[in-house]
């Protein structure tokens, strides 16, 4: 209670000031002046447009309005709090007596435009407020605010046409304007008033539905993903019992999430690193064997490095399914002249004149593809020494 | 080889447990940390021979953890030890001071023997380590502020390219018909330039690497 004391040692003018500024807030967001009205109404707890009609309406009384409205912008603070709750019917009926008090009180001050065009704008001011609370009118999401709402377009409607029509009939005094003019004019300013809000808000609704459908698609991608991929993989590892396979399991869902994560988005494969990643996977996968990349510089896929990719496969493979090593290294190298991979393993090797017809078949098959593309292969294995393949393919007119 | 003292650091509980698990049957483990400030102030106090130190922890990660406890006892030896392989991660953490970098995957048995390398003042260079290494140090050779550390030796080179094919010491040694000993030599030179050299394409290919 440090106010109290305050406030005793401060002079009146400078109290009543302080006392004002408790209510006379600037609001810094969704202004449309200097944000006076809204940060009254945030104070008052009532919605803004109603103060807003109130200013106006309080202007055509010779402008009063407008002064009030400077003065309050001169002493107001600039407010950030949340909205006050909604007063009490007790405290609407007050503020409504406040206003139609101020508005008597500047008409005994001779502060006034005339009967009809204050009045008429009045009407008009807090029949379009009503239309345009946009509070609770459409919003859907509040099922509390749909049937008060519904009453108040009544009421803003009603409003708005005695409105019109007290003004038409104030002005219709300057015939010479031509009735049928004025007549559209006032019509089409009254559709504007009714039906703009609505307008207004089902262009908000649509483009708040877009975003959310957008964050939505996001959300169903990425929980489909994770669902074929990080769920299925972990009740993988779930049912089974060999370690080894564990391993394989995860380590290929860490690559795949990695390149999920960072990689490209389409998920194509743009260079030879990726590849010789995805490559590795898939052997990974299938073979229970854990391959380990390594990449120095990088090249972008054509013809001739898929060749050198599908051969560094087959050698992969190779070592994964024969030679027993508990894991197989590859490593290529991306030079200014060639490009080189190496398949490493620490298996149990072989000697190269000894393998069955079938392996032969892949050495073949490995020598083949890198001749074809101007490389070659070399094959240096050992029984006990492990097997090393070499792939290298000159970069030529790259 | 109880003579090597481990402190591990690591923000997930339950790696550190793992790697505890692991580790406890070889090294005495006189402290863990899950936190930036705990390890630094834990580190201080107990002064193992090594630790284990995970990249990525609030607070500043494990470069904080490196570059504080080094400020007062320099002579801790720190290995990196991180499921992220990014190779801006790497490099930081070596030239914050770390005497080498593995993976998570890395099995028992390495980690164990790169725990007792570090101990002995030699340096571990994982495959990929190796590989980032290559990358950062290669490319065309633009005019350098100090040859002797902004350039790799072609014997370095070789070493590292063995490294990476995934060979142990021992059989780059054999591979070169060089001693283990000469291929630690290299590879301890290597991670000095590492961590001296000024040669500004380093941060760029970081830089240029980052993924994220």
């Amino acid at each position: 209670m440090d106010t109290e004391t305050r406030t005793e040692v401060e002079p009146d003018a400078a109290r009543m000031i302080d006392r004002v500024r408790t209510i006379v807030v600037r609001r810094r967001d969704d202004r449309v002046i200097m944000g006076l009205a809204g940060g009254i109404a945030d104070r008052l707890g009532i919605p803004d447009a109603y103060v807003r009609a109130a200013f106006i309406s309080l202007s055509l009384a010779g402008g009063a309005g407008a002064v009030l409205y400077l003065v309050g912008t001169a002493i107001a603070i600039e407010g950030d709090e949340e909205p006050n709750p909604a007063p009490q019917g007790r405290q609407v009926l007050a503020l409504i007596l406040i206003f139609f008090g101020l508005m008597v009180f500047f008409r005994g001050l001779r502060l006034w435009f005339g009967d009809s065009w204050v009045w008429s704008g009045t009407l008009l001011a807090f029949g379009g407020a009503a239309m345009w609370d946009r509070t609770s009118l459409f919003d859907s999401s509040d099922p509390a605010g749909i049937a008060p709402s519904r009453t108040r377009i009544v009421a803003g409607a009603l409003l708005l046409l005695a409105g019109l029509a007290s003004f038409s009939g104030s002005i219709s005094s300057i015939e010479s304007l031509g009735p049928a003019i004025t007549a559209a004019a006032l019509t089409a300013a009254g559709f504007m008033i009714i039906f703009g809000p609505w307008v207004t808000s089902l262009v908000r609704d649509l483009n708040q539905e877009r975003r959310d459908r957008i964050r939505s698609d996001e959300r169903t991608e990425m929980a489909a993903h994770l669902h074929d991929s990080v769920l299925q993989t972990l009740a993988l590892i779930q049912r089974t019992d060999d370690p080894k396979r564990m391993i394989t399991l995860a380590r290929a869902q860490e690559r795949d999430l990695r390149n999920w994560l960072y990689g490209t988005e389409d998920g194509t494969l743009v260079g030879l690193r990726q590849s010789l990643e995805a490559m590795a996977s898939s052997v990974e996968v299938t073979h229970n064997v854990p391959v380990d990349v390594v990449v120095v510089g990088d090249i972008p896929l054509n013809e001739r490095n898929a060749a050198l990719v599908a051969a560094a496969g087959e050698a992969t493979t190779n070592a994964a399914k024969h030679s027993g090593a508990p894991k197989v290294s590859v490593f290529a190298e991306v030079r200014d002249d060639a490009a080189e991979i190496f398949v490493t393993d620490q298996g149990k090797g072989f000697v190269l004149d000894s393998i069955g017809e079938d392996r032969h078949g892949i050495v073949d098959s490995i020598m083949g593809r890198m001749k074809r593309q101007g490389g070659e292969a070399e094959i240096s294995s050992e029984p006990g020494e492990g097997t090393e393949v070499r792939l290298t393919l000159p970069r030529g007119n790259q | 080889m109880t003579d090597i003292n481990l402190f591990l650091v690591d923000d997930h509980k339950l790696f550190l447990t793992g790697v505890e698990t692991e580790l406890s049957e070889q090294f005495p483990i006189i402290g863990t940390a899950g936190d930036v400030d705990d390890a630094i102030a834990g580190i201080r106090r107990t002064e193992p021979t090594v630790v284990l130190v995970d990249v990525h922890m609030p607070g500043g990660g494990g470069v904080a953890v490196i570059k504080n406890v080094l400020e007062t006892h320099p002579d801790t030896r720190f290995l990196a030890l991180s499921v992220s392989d990014s190779p801006e991660d790497v490099i930081a953490m070596i030239r914050a001071g770390a005497r080498g970098y593995v993976t998570k995957s890395i099995s028992p048995t390495e980690l164990a023997d790169a725990v007792k390398r570090v101990a002995d003042g030699d340096a571990v260079f994982s495959p990929r380590l190796a590989g980032f290494v290559l990358d950062a140090f290669g490319g065309a050779i633009s005019p350098v502020s100090d040859p002797e550390l902004d350039q790799l030796t072609p014997r370095e080179r070789e070493v590292l390219r063995l490294i990476a094919r995934g060979l142990a010491y021992k059989q780059v040694a054999r591979k070169l018909s060089i001693s283990i000993k000469t291929v630690e030599t290299h590879v301890s030179s290597v991670l000095r330039k590492l961590q001296l050299s000024s040669r500004h394409e380093l941060a760029r290919w970081a830089s240029d690497r980052r993924i994220v």
